[in-house]
């Protein structure tokens, strides 16, 4: 088990009384794709902040290898464990397509851009240059530049047409079996869950 | 992964619209900031034609401004309502009839140009000689007669003659103007001592004659015992009447009586404590009058406490003692940095803001706040940096304008204020000379560029520093649910 959460819990503070979360058990293991399914204001968003550190839960813990995450802080565990990529790519648009793979780590950016298919003549083009799926392979070769074993997805493919959204889901797919990550991806997406090898389902926050 | 400074750089460099406003905005602030300091410590180029230099040469007098300054600085040193003594200024309680009164004066130590001024500008190149002339010092005549007017009121008269010491009195502003001319035997040089030159009235009236001794007492000694002799080694004429330092027959023309420098202080029985007005000092080649002027105002002396006149009449004052203008540009400096910091708080506010996609992104990949902070920091500091260096080459054009601006509205507060005096009755203080101003020079030291530079860094580090308070504050998961 790389990545847990154990028994967890959220509340936002203005609404203590309407759980956004409440105690949710889920274990994640290295070299599978994972999809978090759920309808909107399920939690979906706010469980995969909780996994990549972003936020505390109010009750429970994530443990990654065994270790809550709270013992080394929450900063180390997303500059050590964790890599993101997200619906709207969110690439830095003062920067080149190598320098936005270099935010990622330490990995040389021209393997990682060839290995999902962005070719030598876009790597020093400024990122608003390219399409949406360009940009989308981008941030995931960003992702893959830290030496991070989780990669954390939030709708990936949310944003791309179908054609594209298919080659997205084969590189997250590649990059679990392949490199032996393991990848969560928050989705809405049926063709996507069903290529992931476990799915996990949060249901609607209960009204009190 | 690429670190602060090199993401800093590219953004600069590469969105370089974003910092158009921050550019503009430090470029003022500099140029204000400039303006400010050059306005503060420039010099007000003016001219009296009551005081010039007569012939190729250069006066040094006492600023009255400064004067009144330095005299009320220490007399609050002192304390209000404090009997004591501090730099030559003491005050005293005196019971009178009509309860307690306090007086205020200064001794010659406070007065007097200082002599180690005098000398380090005597010792220019291009000076060829100089002279000092003594405060006017009234003094008992003792065993001879002075002149009077019996039809005039002397009721405010001291009952004393006016003794002048001179270090060479051929130098001496009456006789440089050939007012003042000798009849009988010579001027007193810088190697006499206990020596004067009187008038030719006051030797008819006496039947004295050179060789003489003239006896004088201290008008303060009322016993009367302190007595100096001085002899008598010249008699001189005068062509108009000079003109009375005061009412009453003791400042009239024929009472006054040159001597050599240092005995005024000995007969007023201040030994040792002289008191300097005026110095003079003679250009040796005319065609090099400007030359030695600036030589001379290279001199590092106390400037803020002289006028130094050339024999136009033009001096320059320094800006602390020209009415409120040093002042008027501390507060502008003041309100600069206070305006600036707002505006450049809000500024990176703006930014901040306007980048928490981007702070967002940063956070995710694990960079951490002071890293995205000090990024910004970096970038405001690039461009508040080239905005500091453009402004330079304009800073001398701008201070120039600013400072004309301010002195422009110092001139014409004093012309109101000179109007509204105009009918009040003088309380027998001293006046100061008029004096018209025409021109300001002005100068961006290094020293100012230097105090320029570091503030703009200060304020940029402190409104970033602010503004990064609204990204400290903000959690990295509410960022990335902004951003989804």
């Amino acid at each position: 088990m790389i990545l847990e959460a154990r028994d967890v819990s959220y509340r936002y503070k203005s609404q203590k009384d309407r759980p956004v979360l409440e105690h949710m058990d889920a274990a994640f293991s290295c070299g599978k794709l994972y999809a978090v399914l759920g309808p909107s204001g399920s939690g979906k968003t706010t469980f995969l902040s909780l996994l990549a550190g972003l936020d505390v839960p109010t009750e429970g813990e994530i443990l990654y290898d065994g270790e809550p995450v709270m013992a080394k802080g929450l900063r180390e565990h997303r500059k050590r464990h964790i890599s993101l990529v997200f619906q709207s790519y969110n690439l830095i648009d003062y920067l080149t397509v190598t320098e936005n793979v270099r935010l990622g780590g330490k990995k040389e950016p021209g393997k990682l851009l060839e290995g999902i298919g962005i070719g030598p003549e876009f790597w020093k083009r400024n990122v608003l240059q390219l399409s949406g799926g360009q940009q989308q392979r981008v941030a995931i070769a960003r992702a893959l530049a830290s030496e991070a074993k989780v990669l954390l997805a939030d709708e990936p493919t949310g944003n791309l047409d179908e054609a594209t959204a298919f080659e997205v889901t084969a590189i997250l797919k590649q990059i679990a079996h392949e490199e032996g990550k393991c990848v969560i991806v928050v989705t809405h997406s049926r063709e996507l869950a069903g290529e992931a090898d476990e799915i996990i389902r949060i249901g609607p926050a209960p009204l009190s | 992964m690429l670190n602060s400074v090199q993401r800093a750089w590219r953004s600069v460099v590469r969105k370089p619209v974003k910092s158009l406003l921050l550019f503009l905005t430090a470029a003022v602030i500099s140029l204000f900031l400039l303006s400010g300091m050059a306005a503060g410590q420039a010099n007000v180029l003016s001219q009296d034609t009551a005081r010039q230099a007569v012939g190729a040469g250069f006066r040094l007098d006492n600023n009255e401004k400064n004067r009144s300054r330095r005299y009320s600085e220490i007399s609050e040193r002192i304390g209000a309502d404090t009997e004591g003594s501090l730099e030559g200024v003491h005050q005293k309680k005196m019971e009178t009839a009509y309860g307690t009164q306090w007086i205020g004066w200064a001794d010659n130590s406070f007065e007097t140009l200082k002599l180690p001024d005098i000398e380090a500008l005597a010792a220019v190149e291009g000076i060829s000689d100089y002279n000092i002339t003594t405060c006017v010092t009234t003094v008992r005549p003792v065993g001879f007669k002075r002149i009077e007017d019996p039809d005039l009121d002397q009721h405010q008269d001291l009952g004393c003659v006016t003794l002048l010491g001179n270090r060479k009195m051929e130098f001496d502003s009456n006789v440089l103007s050939g007012n003042v001319t000798l009849k009988e035997g010579r001027m007193t040089g810088p190697e006499d001592r206990d020596v004067c030159v009187i008038s030719e009235e006051l030797a008819a009236e006496n039947g004295l004659a050179l060789g003489d001794e003239l006896s004088f007492g201290d008008r303060h000694d009322e016993s009367g015992s302190a007595v100096q002799r001085a002899e008598i080694i010249g008699i001189y004429r005068t062509k108009q009447p000079m003109a009375a330092y005061m009412s009453g027959d003791t400042f009239r023309s024929e009472n006054v009586i040159f001597t050599d420098l240092r005995f005024p202080e000995k007969a007023e029985g201040a030994e040792g404590d002289p008191c300097f007005e005026h110095a003079y000092f003679q250009v040796a080649d005319v065609d090099r009058y400007e030359e030695v002027r600036a030589a001379m105002e290279q001199v590092e002396i106390d400037w803020e406490r002289y006028d130094f006149i050339d024999r136009n009449g033009d001096l320059s004052t320094m800006s602390s003692n020209f009415n409120d203008l040093e002042k008027i540009s501390g507060l502008f400096v003041a309100v600069t940095l206070l305006a600036g910091f707002l505006i450049l708080s809000l500024i990176f506010l703006f930014w901040i803001r306007n980048r928490s996609r981007e702070s967002g992104i940063l956070l995710s990949l694990g960079v951490g706040k002071g890293s995205i902070l000090g990024q910004l920091f970096l970038e405001a500091v690039l461009i508040s940096s080239l905005a500091f260096l453009l402004s330079l080459p304009a800073a001398p054009g701008v201070s120039k304008l600013a400072a004309d601006y301010l002195v422009a509205g110092q001139q014409k507060q004093a012309e109101l204020q000179k109007a509204a005096d105009a009918d009040k009755v003088a309380d027998g203080g001293r006046t100061e000379s008029e004096q018209t101003v025409t021109g300001v020079k002005i100068a961006i030291t290094g020293e100012m560029a230097g105090i320029c530079g570091a503030g703009i860094l200060l304020l940029t580090g402190g409104s970033v520093g602010v503004a990064g308070l609204f990204l400290l504050r903000k959690k990295p998961a509410r960022i990335l649910s902004e951003l989804s």
